[in-house]
């Protein structure tokens, strides 16, 4: 195990350089106009273009710029946003958004596992009866009419018929529950399904006949074996959809006005904001690798029959 | 008896029809907006929420009152010389600077505010955007010490040290304190119109020692800055929501009636008229779909047209294009003025007011009713724009086809080859990219965003111009960009025709006019017109208004007649619905001021449309008494 984690780290560490220092050139790359808007052009002259690049930072040669991030790394200075926010440090920036898509994030994460969980189990025991082929047509609904057009139709619709407020306000708690809710929808649906897709494989096993040949009662059949071996390969995943929660929801933290991280990345490759963009790639591609590692580490830990080590790492769930 | 009773109840209520049926006012404003403000550092305001804040929460030394006229702010009174080229400014006394807590700091505002205002706009390591050449050019000594420093900056002046440079501010920059409580400007030239440039945010004023115990925050939190406005921040979360709350130490707080002022952010303003009519919002703008949606609601008889703006939009026209067929085309006259016929700009109107289009054409560069001159006239009734500005919708099908008759005679072999055009790639990528022959038809890109309006627009364009000319003479090719107009296609020179608009920066016609001469700021169609600048040079070096507009105004008619941009709509034209009593608040066509909520009355119910119109003939009937018009 131990030799394992330590490689596993040496490896994510190495990842996590590849992507930043990549990340960070390709954004040296950027043309110089990306700075400046259509009213900036009009109002600044080439020599005032070149004083505000200057005193920027983006002229230094790249190997310096770098070297600044890292040391500012170093001191748990992420640097200053230079366009979105201007100036405001980005330690700041994060500290004020991440709490907003966290909290959303964890709560329809817990919404989704519990009611997705449920009815996943539901639906593999009741297979091809009517709970079974409810829960489909919700799967496919959600899945396949794209999430803008319901989520829409769920503020316009429910805020009207319930007189609840259309966006979020952070005093008003009734205005949580659309958002919380909207979030889970295709969690839900997504932990439904697979749930009860891996059930079903594995009630199809020799020891499940087994075991019912042996006069098991059902339930304990479905609880002690199917289900326990069925979360395998979902657990895989449960430790990056709670660390990428961070990353919230461009579209449902847009609908509902909720200050949050989602967007912020897009919008910061938009307004050419280096040191926004830099900061996120760091945390999402640290968060995502450990997100994996977790993954692998606690598949482990619900079914030891998996090794880790000597047999080139976890096999991953289909999911 | 009963007749006194009722004498008195139709006096009642001939006074509430007088009154024109006023409802309680409301001490609450709630309103939307969109685009998230850059930070609360209030010399730099990009877009119009930055602006809102920065006007309602500083004071600058004169405002906009509702008629649009320059009245004292924090400055009481003020002179100029005779020539108009210094301003001297004497300033309230006792006026504080209050926290985010809207308490009273100890410190006064005074005239060294002013000039600590600018000398940290002039500094190059503001990154202050908007501190364009112009002004850099107006006031005495500014463009040195600003290039001074970015010398110094960029190594390339090593004789003079930094703290050097930034102390020799106050020695050679036109901006002085004569004593506490008087500033003065010196200009470069004779500016006439020089409070219409106080208006804007880089005149601000800032308190230096808060500024330095700051340092690099200053503007990042609500608390790193002081405030000298009607209002204070209460609440700022970013990309949520700003709280403004009255300032009770302000200097004017008589004319504050909203005492709370809740703006919060949406991702899509379409969403406002649903928050208005459950009462979450104080006002909202209407899309001309949403106007059609309500016209048979309850709501229709509350709906009215909302108050143009200054902006003006107009097509360009490429000169330069690596389009060999549009260039040559775009290079002669008949061709411009068959578009200039050509297009029905009533029509393309529609898609923002479907039942008013004409009340939203604009035909001149030049806004009506915002440059006055020392006599209170209009510019735009000046001989020369008086007549194109009446013209109306100039869109005349039998003229387009004489003048592009003629430009084809002009430019074509007869065979329809076009003369000097060969067949090659236009590569206008990643926009457009497409094969011209150098024959008829002539190839025309034009260039739009993808939002449903502006592609609607793109497309009746297109077929506006096919039908009035036919395919076999002209077709229209569409390419579209993203979210930069000028980044996308301007810049680079990825257009045959686009539409664009810009900013009336301050009271004269030179804020435009100045800027579309050859190699202007804003010529993007990249024409050259000597005898057009000409005029622009000699109307500028005029400083008696009167003169001064005789002379701008013949060169915007030249302009217009060769056809070098086309003006087609006032910006701010769309529908709105809302509880605030019109005119009540500042207007005016430049600046940061006419977004101040001073004075504005929000009313319990919202304004009918039959009210307002009410309203709108008695304010234009002040507003042209006091004009002289």
């Amino acid at each position: 195990m131990g030799p394992y984690v330590l490689r596993r780290l040496g490896q994510s560490l190495f990842t996590v350089v590849i992507v930043v220092v990549s990340v960070f050139m390709l954004l040296r790359l950027m043309p110089s106009s990306g700075y400046f808007t259509r009213e900036d052009y009009v109002n600044m002259d080439a020599t005032a273009r070149t004083a505000y690049l200057r005193n920027m930072g983006v002229l230094d040669n790249p190997a310096i710029q770098f070297g600044h991030f890292i040391s500012g790394l170093a001191k748990a200075d992420l640097g200053r946003s230079i366009a979105i926010y201007p100036r405001t440090p980005v330690l700041t920036i994060l500290a004020e958004k991440a709490p907003y898509s966290l909290w959303f994030g964890l709560a329809a994460l817990v919404i989704s596992m519990g009611l997705g969980l449920g009815l996943g189990v539901l639906m593999a025991r009741q297979k091809d009866k009517v709970a079974d082929g409810i829960g489909t047509v919700y799967v496919t609904i959600v899945r396949a009419i794209p999430s803008l057009i319901w989520l829409f139709l769920i503020q316009q619709w429910v805020t009207g018929l319930l007189g609840w407020p259309m966006v979020f306000y952070g005093d008003r708690p009734v205005s949580w529950i659309l958002p919380t809710a909207s979030l889970s929808l295709s969690g839900i649906a997504w932990y439904a399904i697979w749930l009860r897709r891996f059930m079903v494989d594995e009630e199809n096993r020799d020891y499940v006949r087994f075991a019912t040949s042996k006069g098991l009662p059902r339930r304990r059949v479905m609880t002690g074996h199917v289900l326990r071996n069925a979360l395998v390969p979902l657990v895989q995943y449960f430790p990056q959809q709670v660390l990428l929660t961070i990353a919230g929801s461009l579209l449902i933290e847009s609908i509902y006005s909720i200050p949050g991280m989602g967007g912020l990345l897009v919008n910061a490759i938009r307004q050419q904001d280096n040191p926004i963009v830099q900061a996120l790639v760091l945390l999402y591609s640290v968060l995502g690798i450990a997100g994996v590692f977790l993954g692998d580490i606690l598949m482990m830990l619900v079914d030891p029959r998996i090794k880790l080590e000597g047999s080139g790492g976890a096999k991953a769930g289909k999911a | 008896m009963k007749a006194r009773a009722m004498g008195i109840a139709i006096a009642l209520a001939l006074i509430t029809v007088a009154a024109g049926g006023a409802a309680p006012a409301l001490d609450r404003y709630d309103a939307t907006y969109v685009a998230e403000g850059a930070s609360l550092r209030y010399f730099y305001t990009p877009d119009t929420t930055d602006q809102r804040v920065a006007a309602n929460t500083q004071d600058g030394l004169v405002e906009q009152d509702r008629y649009g006229k320059f009245v004292p702010s924090l400055a009481e009174s003020w002179k100029a010389s005779a020539d108009s080229s210094e301003w001297t400014f004497s300033l309230r006394k006792g006026i504080m600077w209050v926290d985010s807590k809207g308490q009273k700091t100890a410190y006064e505002i005074t005239a060294d505010d002013f000039v600590n205002g600018f000398r940290y706009v002039a500094d190059p390591k503001s990154g202050i955007k908007n501190l364009s050449k112009d002004i850099r050019k107006l006031i005495v000594g500014l463009n040195n010490y600003y290039l001074d420093l970015v010398d110094i900056d960029s190594g390339k002046k090593k004789d003079l040290g930094r703290d050097q440079a930034l102390a020799a501010f106050d020695s050679s920059v036109g901006i002085k304190a004569l004593d506490r409580y008087t500033v003065t400007y010196k200009l470069t030239k004779p500016t006439p119109f020089f409070l219409s440039f106080l208006v804007m945010e880089l005149f601000l004023p800032v308190e230096q020692d808060f500024l330095a115990s700051v340092g690099q925050d200053f503007g990042v939190a609500k608390e790193k800055i002081l405030y000298s406005g009607a209002y204070y921040i209460a609440d700022w979360q970013r990309d949520k929501q700003i709280v403004l709350k009255a300032n009770p130490a302000y200097w004017d707080a008589k004319s504050i009636t909203v005492k709370t002022v809740n703006l919060q952010k949406v991702v899509n303003a379409d969403v406002q008229i649903q928050m208005f009519q459950r009462g979450e919002l104080s006002s909202a703008s209407l899309s001309a779909d949403q106007v059609k949606a309500l016209g048979k609601t309850k709501w229709a008889s509350y709906i009215y047209p909302a108050e143009p703006s200054t902006v003006t939009y107009w097509f360009d026209i490429n000169f330069t294009s690596a389009n060999p067929e549009f260039k040559a085309f775009a290079n002669n006259l008949n061709f411009r003025k068959a578009l200039y016929y050509g297009i029905d700009r009533a029509k393309l109107n529609e898609l923002d007011d479907p039942y008013q289009p004409a009340n939203i054409l604009r035909n001149t560069v030049i806004p009506e009713q915002t440059v006055f001159d020392e006599k209170g006239k209009d510019y735009s009734d000046y001989p020369g724009v008086k007549e194109i500005r009446a013209s109306g919708n100039h869109y005349d099908l039998k003229k387009a086809r004489d003048y592009l008759s003629k430009a084809i005679a002009d430019l074509t072999d007869g065979k329809g080859g076009i003369k000097g055009v060969s067949a090659a790639t236009v590569d206008f990528k990643p926009i457009a990219q497409f094969q011209v022959d150098g024959k008829l038809p002539l190839q025309i890109l034009y260039v739009h965003f993808t939002d449903a309006t502006d592609t609607k627009r793109a497309l009746l364009l297109k077929a506006m111009i096919e039908s009035t000319f036919g395919k076999e003479n002209v077709v229209v090719e569409l390419g579209q960009v993203i979210d930069d107009m000028f980044a996308e296609a301007v810049e680079p020179r990825r257009f045959d025709i686009i539409n664009d608009n810009f900013r009336f920066g301050f009271a004269d016609p030179s804020a435009q006019l100045g800027r579309l001469i050859t190699d202007g700021g804003i010529n993007d169609g990249m024409y050259s017109d000597p005898e057009f600048d000409k005029l622009v040079a000699d109307a500028t070096a005029k400083t008696t208004l009167s003169e001064r507009y005789a002379i701008f105004a013949k060169a915007e008619a030249l302009f217009l007649d060769r056809c070098y941009v086309l003006p087609w709509k006032m910006g701010g034209g769309a529908y709105t619905i809302s509880k605030v009593l019109p005119f009540t608040y500042p207007r005016g066509g430049f600046g940061i001021t006419r977004f101040k909520y001073k004075g504005m009355i929000v009313e319990k119910d919202p304004i009918t449309a039959a009210r307002y119109l009410q309203l709108k003939t008695a304010f234009y009937k002040e507003l042209t008494a006091l004009t002289g018009k």
